[in-house]
């Protein structure tokens, strides 16, 4: 058996177990599965929504709900139900690519700052610190003034925003790790750096790394949502809770299921993200880990 | 002084302690030794009553002391036992202090707790104690913070609080496994002192036989819960009946004189989680028969003490 | 009989930066120790906290650098060794650590601990890898059933010889252990212990102990280095041999017989170790010497390798 064939069983092993044992509580089945159900929502868009989600029909703007269209219509005509779930997809697009490019870069540069250290590490964090000090409003905001309103001002603002966060607890990990003796074990075997590095340090970091990602997904949604809420994000007829909820407000009192249903998702999806992300952490006994950032 | 008979502790379904008996008068120094996992420290939270802080309570057995059976107290008599007439010394110096408080307030409180002291009377106890246990310049380090002292001292200190309000039994928890070697025989040489000046019941709880050997009058071997053997320290250490006594002492490295090699004991200590059904040192035993692997065998006097063993005896 | 190790002088200093508010502290965690090693015997550093001996493990296998002496190993001088020299070089000079509880990688199985070595100096075994595995554990007394288990899975016992067994994959010269078995019970201890020795015959090792533990050091070594505040203050020769430091007296005196008949009186020694940042001159141990002079205070005693047993002392015994 290879060195690599071993490799890859015991992470193998690991990752089932500890998500695995997520699952295993209560709490973490009605967390995942809803969150599942979202994804595969999300996914199967086109197949479960009743409705085009752009298909406008003003005769029939602002009817409550009723069959067929089971959440109602908004000002448009157009169907609630529909357009929730084709949000579904752009939510979790945008957070879920903004959040990938956030932990990959913030990663790559938390491992090189906390394995190099010294001035590179300094100059890494002073950096990185300084995307912390923005809020992400601001960020978003600058980027849509760059670029323009849109999907990608979002997406680039969502990832900045938390780019910090990733390089933080990356190189608090990586820290933390180089003191273990294990590390020095390896030194003493004689192992070049690059070894250490990626055969110890890295799978011994991320997995806080991970779960923080998670727990990011949801606040990332939030963020796009509130972005769509000032018309920043999904610009229309791409349907976003966020800017659903915008429009919304303006027919609060006549047809208030507009706002309440996106609304009613977006805060389920963020509970939802936030408890299983709690039992990751609890299945993983990282805990402690998770102060480093 | 305090009469131990048949004590069992449990944590909801597990039973960590079962037919604990030992007795220890004033002036006799008892050692409780045993390796990790054996139930020592346990039987002293027991003694204390403090187990239910921990969430375990007591299931079988008394602990009589001074004719009062501890098992029975209600919270608010223990507590004026608890630090009173009973001390306890913990295992880690460094834990066992408050680092925000001066050391001073800190020894004063007993006193003043227990004996109903003023605060000027509890400060001069203080500074009395300490000194007898040879802290230097003991008005001093009343207004020092915990942190400020050495592990050696820090013991010291807990000590003088175990001692403020005049205690007649002493329960000391691992008081120098934290500590080095030099400052330990110190450790040593003082509670010894005490022992004598003050006609102190001490109990010494330790994993080190020699600590054993330098300094208790009486002793109690456990293993996975149970007092697996007890007698005078001399019986103990020339006669022990129990193989796995035996083979504890037979773990000590020794000089040149002995010329055997250490051979240790093969297998794990338990956990509580599996202790072994019968008698829990079978599975390691060299003598081990069908009958030690389904009957517990109970703690029985022999000679000059007692042996829970179904073949004891000299190694053959 | 050649010297496996000739360790000259060594000295290592660690500072704690200064700066505009704060005064850089400087402390000498080792001081000037030279000692050789010869092929095939047992050398024990024995000491107390802060007294550097964990620190001169790391100098002599260069995981620390040292601020100056020489290390020579094998007859190379190791501290003229470029970093990939010493790469290649560690694979003859091993350590078992102090805490097996973290001594191997959480992620790694016991399989892949051990065969690690192999990956990182490019060696392949003569069988196959898991045939090597399964060799080393069994030399080491464990059931190589237990390859495909993880670090949390095995006791503390098993785990330090997993250490061990990762330790003696490529057959190394040399092998230190610092502190071996300081978390260990006492029942596995002599396990480990009596494996340490076994090994040792039928590999042809050569050990430096580290510990705390003089009734220990005087079993299972074959000489003995006392080490206080980073200086060897005496060089016993062989373990029966009688102490000539105040110091090694002291600790003689401190460390109990196993037997109620040979209870020791405990001399009350003032004082506690002081602070190594703030070292007075003269001897180290003058403050709590029993028989220190103006000189004790004034000189520090150097190591005079008298008659074949150095003792670092004015007045020695």
């Amino acid at each position: 058996m290879t060195t690599r064939t071993m490799a890859a069983r015991s992470f193998d092993a690991f990752a089932r177990m500890s998500v695995g044992r997520a699952f295993g509580s209560t709490v973490g089945k009605i967390a995942g599965g809803f969150i599942v159900l979202l994804v595969l929502t999300a996914i199967f868009a086109p197949w479960i929504a009743p409705f085009d989600y752009a298909a406008q029909n003003l005769a029939n703007g602002n009817t409550p709900p009723a069959w067929p269209h089971l959440l109602g219509t908004d000002e448009f005509g157009r169907d609630v139900l529909s357009r929730v779930i084709y949000g579904a997809r752009t939510s979790l697009s945008v957070s879920g690519t903004a959040i990938a490019i956030s932990m990959t870069v913030g990663m790559t540069l938390g491992a090189a700052a906390g394995n190099f250290g010294g001035f590179f590490e300094r100059a890494v964090m002073t950096v990185v610190d300084l995307t912390w000090s923005f809020p992400d409003i601001l960020i978003a905001l600058i980027f849509v003034a760059i670029i323009g309103p849109g999907l990608t001002s979002t997406t680039f603002a969502i990832a900045i925003a938390y780019l910090a966060q990733f390089t933080r607890l990356t190189r608090a990990q990586i820290v933390r790790l180089k003191r273990e003796t294990f590390i020095e074990a390896t030194i003493n075997l004689g192992a070049k750096p690059a070894h250490i590095l990626l055969r110890h340090l890295m799978p011994n970091a991320i997995a806080p790394v991970i779960v923080v990602g998670m727990l990011a997904i949801g606040d990332g949604i939030v963020l796009e949502a509130t972005l769509g809420f000032f018309g920043l994000g999904a610009q229309p007829p791409t349907p976003s809770w966020g800017a659903m909820m915008s429009s919304g407000t303006a027919q609060l009192f006549l047809s208030p299921w507009v706002i309440i249903f996106p609304g009613i998702v977006v805060a389920v999806t963020v509970i939802a993200v936030n408890l299983f992300g709690d039992e990751l952490i609890r299945a993983l006994d990282i805990r402690d880990r998770l102060r480093g950032a | 002084m305090l009469q131990v008979r048949d004590l069992g502790v449990a944590f909801g379904a597990v039973q960590p302690l079962a037919g604990v008996s030992f007795g220890i008068d004033k002036g006799e120094t008892l050692g409780i030794v045993g390796e990790s996992g054996s139930g020592k420290s346990l039987t002293a939270m027991s003694v204390m009553g403090l187990l239910p802080l921990i969430g375990g309570r007591i299931t079988d057995g008394s602990m009589q002391f001074d004719g009062q059976d501890l098992t029975r107290l209600a919270e608010k008599d223990y507590r004026k036992l608890r630090g009173g007439r009973i001390g306890l010394i913990t295992q880690n110096p460094m834990t066992s202090l408050d680092p925000l408080q001066k050391i001073g307030p800190q020894v004063d409180a007993v006193a003043v707790l227990h004996l109903g002291m003023t605060g000027a009377q509890a400060r001069a106890r203080t500074v009395e104690i300490l000194g007898t246990l040879r802290i230097p310049e003991p008005a001093l380090i009343c207004d020092r913070y915990p942190h400020q002292m050495s592990g050696g001292m820090k013991q010291r200190i807990v000590i003088a609080m175990a001692l403020a309000a005049d205690p007649d039994l002493l329960i000391a928890d691992e008081p120098t496994t934290a500590l080095d070697v030099t400052v330990q025989a110190q450790i040593i040489r003082l509670l010894d002192d005490l022992v004598k000046q003050r006609n102190l019941a001490l109990i010494l709880i330790t994993h080190d036989m020699s600590v054993v050997a330098q300094t208790c009058d009486k002793v109690v071997v456990m293993y996975a819960g149970r007092a697996i053997e007890q007698g005078p320290v001399g019986a103990i250490f020339d006669a022990p009946q129990h193989p796995y006594t035996q083979a504890l002492i037979g773990c000590i490295p020794r000089g040149l004189a002995d010329g055997d090699r250490i051979e240790g004991i093969p297998g794990t200590v338990p956990t509580v989680m599996n202790y072994p059904k019968g008698c829990p040192f079978h599975p390691r035993c060299d003598r081990a028969q069908p009958t030690c692997e389904t009957v517990e065998p109970v703690l029985t006097p022999r000679g000059d003490g007692a042996v829970a063993c179904h073949f004891p005896g000299a190694a053959p | 009989m050649t010297n496996l190790l000739e360790v000259r002088d060594l000295s290592k200093r660690f500072s704690s930066g200064g700066g505009p508010f704060r005064r850089a502290r400087s402390m000498q965690a080792v001081n000037g120790v030279s000692f050789d090693l010869p092929r095939g015997r047992v050398i024990g550093v024995v000491g107390e906290s802060g007294c550097g001996k964990s620190t001169l493990a790391r100098l002599i296998l260069r995981l620390i650098e040292p601020s100056s002496g020489t290390v020579q190993f094998n007859g190379a001088d190791l501290l003229a060794k470029t970093a990939s020299q010493m790469r290649a070089l560690r694979a003859d000079m091993q350590m078992v650590f102090q805490d097996p509880y973290s001594a191997i990688d959480p992620r790694y199985t016991v399989a892949r601990a051990v065969a690690e070595p192999f990956g990182i100096q490019g060696r392949t075994p003569k069988g196959s890898m898991a045939d090597e595995v399964a060799g080393l554990l069994d030399m080491v007394g464990l059931d190589p059933g237990l390859a495909g288990s993880f670090p949390h899975q095995i006791s503390g016992g098993q785990k330090q010889r997993v250490g061990i067994a990762r330790a003696l994959a490529l057959r190394p010269a040399l092998l230190v252990l610092d502190e071996p078995t300081a978390s260990l019970d006492v029942s596995v201890q002599a396990q480990i212990i009596s494996l340490l020795q076994q090994l040792r015959d039928d590999l042809d090792l050569t050990y430096l102990f580290i510990s705390h533990d003089l009734s220990l050091v005087k079993y299972f070594c074959d000489e003995i280095l006392v080490m206080y505040l980073g200086r060897v203050v005496e060089a016993l020769p062989d373990t029966s041999a009688p102490a000539r430091h105040p110091y090694t007296r002291t600790l003689m005196d401190s460390t109990f017989e196993p037997d109620p008949k040979l209870r020791r009186t405990i001399t009350p020694l003032e004082g506690e170790v002081p602070s190594p940042f703030n070292l007075p001159p003269g001897c180290a141990f003058a403050d709590r010497c029993p028989q220190a002079t103006t000189l004790c205070r004034t000189q520090t005693p150097t190591l005079d390798p008298r008659g074949g047993h150095p003792v670092a002392c004015h007045h020695p015994i």
